[in-house]
């Protein structure tokens, strides 16, 4: 968590995961350059550097992209989803270069601006062989900058995290433009099979992970109806000591937690970027840890400890028979509830 | 809060679904073999690709 508006927090875990990345995108980069100079010697170094750069992009956008499902479907991959922003500002950054190298190789050099050259040079928006993928790559590159500077959570703060969410969106919209932006460019030319299987390979991933990920997380929404004040979410020894059980009531996710012998219920939405807290645990100090972020929140009164200002709406609760039942209606965040204790 | 972005985020990657797999194999299908120019006629293009053979 951060008190301040900090540029950026670094942590060992971040240096780590930035080094690694890094790393990986240098030494792909060295890779693809050096084994198109051996396999192509006719190529380019400008279009060795193109085709590297716009290469590193996609595959850095569709690692972005399969994290989410892979943390739906496993906890494992969590710390990939730690600072995926990281991950995403590189993956901005590997395109901007694409897209500034080959502005320069492409349009650079005649009497019109280059980005006006983009947008006016092939305007056969009919044809699929010769439609104008430049201007997607264009547009995809946009949203992404877009992502990239908002990417911190001075903006998630400032803008909401409605509208923050609403643009974060937008990656989806990226990754179709720049789907359509190497279809319908450069394999419209490149005949190797590798270009078209790897791209398909990293297409079949991405939607068939958040497919099956959607599918798994549809049945944990499956409501118990009842016309009832309190609810039956979940039996006591059902709930792991110092974790949660997560039940939708009333159309929203709440998470059970069981810890010292009593009983909390809380909103599953973390506040910081609606992560789920019921896949989080209670630590030492009494507080329930988003798994994502580490933000935290007390059980009884659903507010983060001070100075942080975050709340979660919390829910009555009551134990009868080993079950635990859970009141329908939330209440405001940051409101104490006596928890049920139990033997 | 959280519900709704779900169904929004189901909605979506169902469209992607349907529409990506679509536009790639279109993309495939539809692309020349070899570019074209058109303003040079077929014959003269034939003749130059049997004397490249």
């Amino acid at each position: 968590m951060s008190e301040k508006y900090a540029a950026i927090s670094w942590n060992r875990q971040k240096i780590i995961y930035d080094l690694i990345l890094w790393s990986g995108v240098v030494g792909y980069l060295l890779l693809f350059i050096g084994l198109g100079a051996i396999f192509q010697p006719n190529v380019t170094i400008e279009t060795l550097l193109i085709r590297g750069f716009g290469t590193c992009a996609i595959l850095l956008l569709h690692i972005v992209l399969i994290i989410g499902p892979l943390c739906r479907l496993s906890p494992k991959f969590l710390p990939l989803l730690y600072n995926r922003r990281h991950l995403g500002v590189t993956t901005f950054f590997v395109g901007a270069i694409h897209g500034v190298f080959s502005i320069i190789q492409f349009h650079a050099l005649g009497n019109v601006n280059p980005i006006v050259s983009i947008l006016i040079s092939n305007t056969r928006f009919s044809s699929i062989a010769d439609f104008p993928f430049q201007i997607l790559g264009l547009i995809a590159l946009i949203i992404l900058f877009l992502m990239a500077v908002t990417s911190h959570d001075f903006w998630l703060n400032n803008l909401t995290a409605p509208i923050w969410k609403l643009l974060h969106t937008l990656v989806y919209v990226a990754y179709a433009l720049l789907i359509g932006h190497i279809v319908l460019g450069v394999l419209q030319a490149e005949t190797s099979p590798i270009l078209v299987i790897s791209l398909g390979f990293g297409l079949i991933s991405v939607i068939g992970l958040h497919l099956f990920a959607a599918f798994k997380e549809s049945k944990t929404d499956e409501e118990f109806i009842s016309t009832d004040e309190f609810v039956e979410a979940c039996a006591v020894a059902e709930i792991p000591e110092k974790r949660a059980c997560v039940r939708t009531i009333s159309g929203e996710r709440v998470a059970i937690f069981k810890y010292d012998g009593k009983i909390s219920a809380v909103s599953n939405v973390c506040q910081h970027q609606n992560g789920p807290l019921g896949e989080g645990k209670i630590g030492d100090d009494g507080c329930i840890t988003c798994p994502w972020h580490g933000f935290q929140y007390n059980p009884e009164t659903g507010a983060s400890p001070p100075p942080f200002t975050e709340k979660v709406p919390t829910f009555n609760v009551k134990i009868e028979d080993g079950k635990v039942f859970v009141r329908q209606i939330p209440n405001k965040a940051g409101t104490q509830v006596e928890p049920a204790k139990f033997e | 809060m959280i519900s709704s972005i779900r169904k929004k985020h189901r909605i979506i990657w169902l469209v992607l679904a349907i529409l990506l797999p679509i536009l790639f194999i279109a993309g495939i299908a539809f692309r020349h073999l070899e570019p074209v120019n058109e303003s040079i006629p077929k014959r003269t293009l034939q003749k130059s690709s049997q004397k490249n053979q």
